[in-house]
C-alpha cells in the first residue's frame, strides 16, 4: 500500500517524530471518580480511554452467577466524537463486542475471581478518544483500573502493539501508521514473561511476526514499569494520606493514642 | 529484605511483586504462591504477624468481620430474610429471625410475621446492624437484635471508603453540637439529630410503632444545618483520604463554624484545602 | 436462558488424564486435524465443509450493485452467519453470545479484512456497477471447533465459485449466461487456513489441534491462527485464557505453518477433482 506520509523516514524518524522503538507518552490518572471502585484515565499520546471498576458486587443477574467465583463483566462504549469523524456506533456493533470479550477474558485468568463467589465485577470501558493503539490503551488502563479497586490479580497485565514498515519493526502506532501496516497488540505479565494475549488483524511474514512478537514482549516490560511507578504512587500518596498527616493511630497495634478521644 | 518489615514502617507493594520466600513464611489476605515464593496480589502495604504475610490494599469493597457494626440498606425482601447492600462483595442477609419484632424481644416467629414483613424493613429503608455470622459463599449474616440497632430515620446517609473508618470502642456518636453519628465500618455513615438516650433505651417498653416508623420527626432547622455541615465535613476528609476520628470531625466542626460561611461553601475546593490545613496543623 | 451443564467430573478427570498422556479421545494424537471432508454442491460456490460431526454449508452468490460513492472502483463482500440452534442447542436466538461475535468477526478478518479476494477485480464500470458477493454460512452441526470449519467452508466457496463473464462496451454492460461464456473464477490474493488450538489448564497436558466439543468445553484458552500456505499469517488471535510463554507461541506457530501446507494441498486436489467431473456440464 503506499501513503501520501512517510511512515519512517530515511532519517529513522516516523511521521510524529518518533524513532522506531519509541513509545508515545504515557499519562495515567486514578484519582477517585464519583462512586466507583476503582478507576483510571490513560493516554497513550492520543488515544486515551477512561476505566471505571464496581466491584465485587451483588450480581444483577442472578442467572449469571456462578458458585465458585465471580463474573466479571465488561461495556465498552466507543463516544462518538472519539473519532475525526463523528460517528456513533451502536452498542451492539461487532467489533465493540469483539474488544469487550477481549477484555473480558484477558482478564479472567489474572483475576483471582476465585475469592469471590456468586459476585460480579463490572469494568466500563469509555474510549475518549482514538489513534491507534485502542485494545492496548484498554487493557493497560483496565489492569491499572483493577489495581485501584484493590482487586486482587496475580500480575500487572501490559499490553503494546506493534507493526512493521517494509521490514523495520515498529512500536505502539498510531492511527495513520495502523492504517498502512501490519499490526498486532501483544500483552504480557511482567513477572513470569507469559503473553496472555496476541491479536494479530493483518496479513505478515511468519519470520516478521516473531520479531515483533518478542520486540512487544520487551517493550512490555518497560510499560510495566511506568505503569508499576503510576500505581506506587497513588498508594504512598493515599497512605501517607492516612497515616502522617494526621498522626493518627493505625489498626488495632497502636491504641496508646486512643486516649486523646477523651478529652470530652 | 525480609528486615523492613520489623521497622514498622510500611512497605508499599503491587500486584506481581515477589515479598518472600514461602518456605519461611505464610500467605496471608492479599497473597498467592507461586514457586515458592509469596507473591502480592493487591497494591497496598505489606503487614507482617509472626509467619504471617497479608497485603492489604489501600482501597477496597467493604470486607467484614463478625461484630463489625454496618449501616446497610434493604434491596429486596425474600422469604423469611432481606438482602442489605453493605457496600461489601455480595449484598448481606438479615433473616427475620435476627430482627427485633413488636409485642416483647423474646417471642417465636409467626407466619403473621412472615406476611408483613414489609411492615419492618421495605426495599430502600436503611439500617444498622452487626454482622452476626457468615455463610459458606462468604456472604454475611446480620442482626439487629438490640435497641441500638434498627431502622434509621431523622437524618442523610454518607458514604465513604470503607478503609477510612477505624475500629473504635464505640460506633455511635454523639456530636456537642445535637448531631448524632454511626459510623458503619463498611463506609456508610448516618448523620442524625440527637436522640435522647432515655427516650431511645425504653428497655421494657418496646415500642414497635416508633422502632419501625417510617416518619421523621420534626427536626428544626439549626439541626438540619448541623447535620449537613458534619456530613460535608465528612465527605471533604473522606476526599483527602482521611481517616474519621471524632477530634478530627469536631476540630473540623469549630472551624466550619468560625468560619460562618454558608454549609455548601464546605464543598468548595479551597474551602476544603483550608479546612484539612488548620485541623492538620491543630494536631 | 440457562447455561447449559457443565461436562461431569468423572468425563473431565477422564479427559484430562487421557490428555496428560497424549491420547484423545477420538483416537486421534494431540496435533492432528479431523480430517475436513468436502462435499461440493451442484452450483458453484456451494461448499459443505465437515471436520468429524461438525458440519457448515458456505454459499457464494454473486449480483451486480451501484457500489458506494467513497469506494467506487472495489466490489462489495459480505459474510452472513447465524449459529442457530440448530447447530447445538447452546446457541440462542436472539443477543449474539460471546462464541458467535469471536465467530463472526474471525470470519470477517480471515475472509475480508485479510484481501483474498481482489475487490478492484469486482469492478465492472467504475462508480456504476460492481459485484457484490454474498458469502452466506449456515452452521448446521456443532461438535466442536466451529470456527476452523466456518473458514475452511467460507474460502473453499470463494474458491470453488465461478462469476458470469461480462462485457463492456461503453457503458453498456452485458451479462454473459454461463451457458453462453464459461464463468470466470474470482481473483483471489490467498488462500488463509484457520486452525485452532486448544490450551488446558494442566501446564503439563500439551495443546491439542482442532479441540472436539468436549475439549472445547473444558479447555482454558484457545489459540486461533489463520495463515495461507506461503507462509503468511492473516489472524492470530490469543484472548486471554492461560498465559503461555512467547516461545511456546512461536512454537506453534511454526506447527501451524506445517498445518497449512498439508490443508491447502488437501484443499487443491479436492477442487481439482470437482473441477474434473464438472466442466463437461458448464459448456
Amino acid at each position: 500500500m503506499s501513503s501520501r506520509v512517510e511512515i519512517l523516514n530515511d532519517g529513522g524518524y516516523r511521521s510524529d517524530g518518533r524513532r522506531q522503538y519509541e513509545l508515545r507518552d504515557i499519562s495515567i490518572d486514578t484519582s477517585q471518580q464519583g462512586s466507583a471502585d476503582g478507576c483510571c484515565t490513560l493516554r497513550h499520546g492520543l488515544t486515551e480511554v477512561l476505566v471505571t471498576i464496581f466491584g465485587p458486587r451483588e450480581a444483577k443477574m442472578r442467572s449469571q452467577t456462578l458458585h465458585d467465583r465471580a463474573v466479571i463483566n465488561v461495556e465498552v462504549n466507543v463516544l462518538p466524537f472519539s473519532t475525526g469523524e463523528r460517528r456513533r456506533r451502536a452498542r451492539a456493533d461487532r467489533r465493540i463486542l469483539e474488544l469487550a470479550a477481549t477484555i473480558k477474558s484477558t482478564f479472567e485468568p489474572v483475576v483471582q475471581t476465585a475469592l469471590y463467589p456468586r459476585s460480579q465485577v463490572d469494568i466500563y470501558v469509555q474510549v475518549l478518544q482514538q489513534d491507534g493503539g485502542l485494545l492496548h490503551a484498554c487493557v493497560n488502563a483496565t489492569t491499572l483500573a483493577l489495581i485501584c479497586a484493590g482487586i486482587p490479580m496475580t500480575d500487572f497485565v501490559c499490553a503494546v502493539s506493534g507493526g512493521v514498515h517494509s521490514t523495520e519493526p515498529l512500536l505502539d502506532l498510531t492511527m495513520l501508521e495502523e492504517n498502512d501496516l501490519p499490526h498486532m497488540t501483544v500483552a504480557v505479565m511482567p513477572r513470569t514473561g507469559k503473553v496472555t494475549l496476541v491479536a494479530l488483524e493483518t496479513r505478515l511474514h511468519v519470520d516478521r511476526f516473531a520479531e515483533i512478537f518478542k520486540l512487544a514482549g520487551e517493550a512490555g516490560q518497560a510499560l510495566h514499569k511506568e505503569m508499576k511507578r503510576a500505581v506506587r504512587n497513588r498508594t504512598s500518596r493515599l497512605v501517607d494520606a492516612m497515616e502522617t498527616s494526621m498522626k493518627q493511630p493505625v489498626g488495632g497495634e497502636r491504641d496508646v493514642v486512643m486516649e486523646d478521644r477523651m478529652d470530652f | 529484605m525480609d528486615e523492613d518489615w520489623e521497622e514498622g514502617s510500611h512497605r508499599l507493594t503491587s500486584p506481581g511483586e515477589p515479598l518472600t520466600s514461602s518456605q519461611a513464611f505464610m500467605r496471608g489476605h492479599g497473597t498467592y504462591i507461586d514457586n515458592e515464593e509469596v507473591i502480592s496480589s493487591v497494591a497496598g502495604t505489606v503487614e507482617r504477624v509472626n509467619k504471617l504475610i497479608s497485603v492489604r490494599a489501600v482501597r477496597s469493597r467493604y470486607n467484614p468481620e463478625v461484630g463489625d457494626l454496618v449501616v446497610g440498606r434493604i434491596t429486596e425482601v425474600q422469604p423469611r430474610r432481606w438482602k442489605v447492600d453493605a457496600n461489601s462483595r455480595q449484598d448481606a442477609v438479615l433473616m427475620l429471625s435476627s430482627v427485633n419484632l413488636p409485642g416483647g424481644v423474646q417471642r417465636r416467629k409467626l407466619e403473621s410475621d412472615e406476611l408483613q414483613m414489609r411492615t419492618f424493613f421495605e426495599e430502600g429503608d436503611l439500617l444498622v446492624a452487626e454482622v452476626q455470622a457468615f455463610f459458606a459463599d462468604g456472604a454475611m449474616s446480620l442482626h439487629t437484635r438490640s435497641l441500638r440497632y434498627g431502622k434509621l430515620r431523622n437524618g442523610q446517609l454518607v458514604t465513604i471508603s470503607p478503609a477510612l473508618i477505624r475500629r473504635l470502642k464505640s460506633h455511635f456518636l454523639s456530636l456537642p453540637c445535637g448531631v448524632d453519628l454511626i459510623l458503619g465500618l463498611n463506609g456508610y455513615i448516618w448523620v442524625s439529630k440527637h436522640v435522647k438516650q432515655t427516650e431511645q433505651e425504653g428497655e421494657e417498653a418496646f415500642d414497635a410503632e416508633a422502632v419501625y416508623s417510617n416518619k421523621n420527626d420534626d427536626i428544626d432547622d439549626a439541626t438540619r444545618l448541623a447535620v449537613s455541615r458534619v456530613s460535608n465535613i465528612i465527605r471533604i476528609l473522606a476526599a483527602h483520604f482521611i481517616p474519621l476520628t471524632d477530634t478530627l470531625l469536631l476540630d473540623a466542626y469549630e472551624w466550619a463554624v468560625e468560619q460562618e460561611g454558608d454549609v455548601k461553601e464546605l464543598l468548595q475546593a479551597d474551602t476544603g484545602d483550608a479546612m484539612i490545613a488548620t485541623i492538620a496543623a491543630r494536631d | 436462558m440457562p447455561r447449559p451443564p457443565s461436562p461431569s467430573i468423572p468425563e473431565k478427570e477422564f479427559l484430562y488424564s487421557s490428555l496428560k498422556q497424549s491420547l484423545r479421545l477420538d483416537g486421534r494424537n494431540p496435533l492432528e486435524m479431523r480430517t475436513p471432508a468436502l462435499t461440493f454442491g451442484p452450483e458453484l460456490g456451494w461448499v459443505e465443509c465437515a471436520l468429524g460431526k461438525t458440519r457448515v454449508i458456505a454459499q457464494v452468490d454473486a449480483k451486480m450493485v451501484k457500489p458506494p460513492p467513497e469506494r467506487p472502483l472495489e466490489g462489495i463482500i459480505s459474510i452472513h452467519s447465524e449459529l442457530s440452534p440448530m447447530a447445538s442447542s447452546e446457541y440462542d436466538s436472539g443477543r449474539p453470545s460471546d462464541e458467535e461475535v469471536t465467530i463472526t468477526r474471525m470470519l470477517d478478518k480471515v475472509l475480508r479484512r485479510s484481501d483474498v479476494v481482489d475487490k478492484e477485480s469486482l469492478c465492472v464500470l467504475a462508480g456504476q456497477r460492481v459485484w457484490h458477493l454474498r458469502l452466506t454460512i449456515h452452521c448446521l452441526a456443532d461438535a466442536g471447533n466451529m470456527l476452523d470449519c466456518s473458514c475452511l467452508a467460507g474460502i473453499v466457496a470463494l474458491r470453488h465459485f465461478r462469476r458470469p463473464e461480462v462485457e463492456v462496451v461503453g457503458d453498456e454492460v452485458t451479462v454473459h449466461h454461463p451457458s453462453e461464456r464459461a464463468p470466470v473464477p474470482l481473483s483471489m490474493h490467498h488462500t488463509p487456513y484457520c486452525l485452532t488450538f486448544a490450551y488446558f489448564p494442566d501446564a503439563t497436558i500439551l495443546p491439542v489441534l482442532d479441540p472436539s466439543h468436549l475439549e472445547q468445553t473444558l479447555s482454558a484458552g484457545l489459540l486461533t491462527i489463520a495463515l495461507n500456505a506461503q507462509r503468511e499469517l492473516c489472524v492470530v488471535q490469543k484472548a486471554g485464557g492461560v498465559p503461555l510463554a512467547p516461545d511456546e507461541i512461536l512454537r506453534i506457530v511454526g506447527i501451524a505453518v506445517d498445518k497449512a501446507k498439508e490443508l491447502d494441498k488437501l484443499v487443491e486436489q479436492k477442487l481439482k477433482e470437482d473441477w474434473a467431473g464438472r466442466t463437461v456440464e458448464v459448456r
